[in-house]
């Protein structure tokens, strides 16, 4: 079923790749994770796990096959999009009016939609590819990739347990936090790690934004100056 | 404050354009408005709409005062995705379990961004530019500006309606249909039913607009760059 890239313009071999097989498993996953959200919490946290961790062996396979394709790399950004939208709409149901869920899901979408937008302007090849940044934060997070995957899954660890530590239809979000960390020792060492991260990636979101923004308006003055 | 575009890489000048100071102001108006959206609905309605005009008028002086900037470009984008995403999370809350909003809520992400990718892949100046699309419906959308403007606004119309009839904490979405048919008050039904099948219709042109170009040249070019 692997479809080796040939010089013919056919394109079922590159929707059967690999890599892209675990794309669609991953999008179906999320789809039952979502469905029994509310009736099985825990199961709910499992596959949303599974396909975050199967988000990271894609690209291994993608590498390890040679079967790395536009599409895939596409496949894998909407799909991590949709999923953590889909999942702060459930922690805003919960956490009601969670309208801070509302701005984390607007700093998400602006962010990583500014992002791309400057990443095909300058035509580089991946948003992660920043080596000519010169704030540190970036240079830090991007240059590191240990670090930027601990902040990545930090985020989704952090929206995973306050998803499943409300127990009621409505709950508070600092009386959770609360609870959770007088809870257990390992409960607090986990919380305060998530929030580390969550923190670190939500700033660099908010960087991102003006930088992205920068390269938008430099594009421009370039094109004027260039013809 | 307006700022004419000058030969030096100075971003100011860009960021104060007039269309992309009202790029601001929509923000703005929808910032307030998610933030009293339970506690006055009407106020709600009636600055997510004014953003909504907004997002016309701002095109429309940009082209006028020859201000147009990839910056308002994508300003403008993110502010529609950004606010039909969160009026999806409104209408979710209200109709519990709302799975059916989280569904329309990736479908607009993923065929915007889709498109978005399809787009500057084939080198296009914007994703309404497919004057060699076959799709029909495709052709219809984006060759008629006008079908086009319906459609969108029949999407957020009938979000607002949505959001607006919704009188209890939660509410049964079907329950509401039923309820809405059933009302002689024929003037609402009908914009309702007009809403509705335009939403399909938009429905239909997303789902078939699942298109990515994968062929070896698209991807052998983006990894060259």
């Amino acid at each position: 079923m692997a479809g080796k890239s040939t010089a013919r313009p056919r394109k079922l071999p590159v929707y059967l790749y690999i890599p892209n097989i675990i794309g669609y498993v991953r999008v179906l996953m999320n789809c039952v994770a979502f469905a029994i959200c509310f009736s099985n919490k825990r199961l709910f946290s499992v596959l949303y796990f599974l396909s975050f961790v199967c988000d990271g062996v894609d690209g291994w396979c993608a590498r390890k096959f040679n079967q790395v394709s536009t599409f895939g790399a596409v496949l894998d950004m909407i799909t991590d999009r949709v999923s953590t939208a889909c999942l702060l709409v459930l922690l805003s149901q919960v956490y009601r009016p969670g309208l801070s869920f509302l701005l984390l899901l607007a700093l998400d979408i602006s962010s990583h939609w500014l992002q791309m937008y400057s990443t095909f302007l300058t035509g580089k090849v991946s948003h992660k590819d920043v080596k000519d940044s010169t704030n540190w934060l970036f240079k830090a997070y991007y240059g590191n990739r240990m670090f930027m995957a601990f902040c990545c899954v930090a985020c989704e660890v952090l929206y995973i347990i306050l998803f499943l530590r409300a127990e009621k239809q409505t709950e508070d979000l600092i009386d959770v936090l609360m609870t959770s960390a007088r809870q257990s020792p390992f409960l607090l060492l986990l919380l305060a790690l998530s929030l580390f991260g969550w923190a670190i990636k939500q700033t660099i979101n908010v960087i991102q934004m003006k930088t992205a923004a920068d390269v938008c308006v430099l594009y421009d003055i370039n094109k004027k100056q260039g013809s």
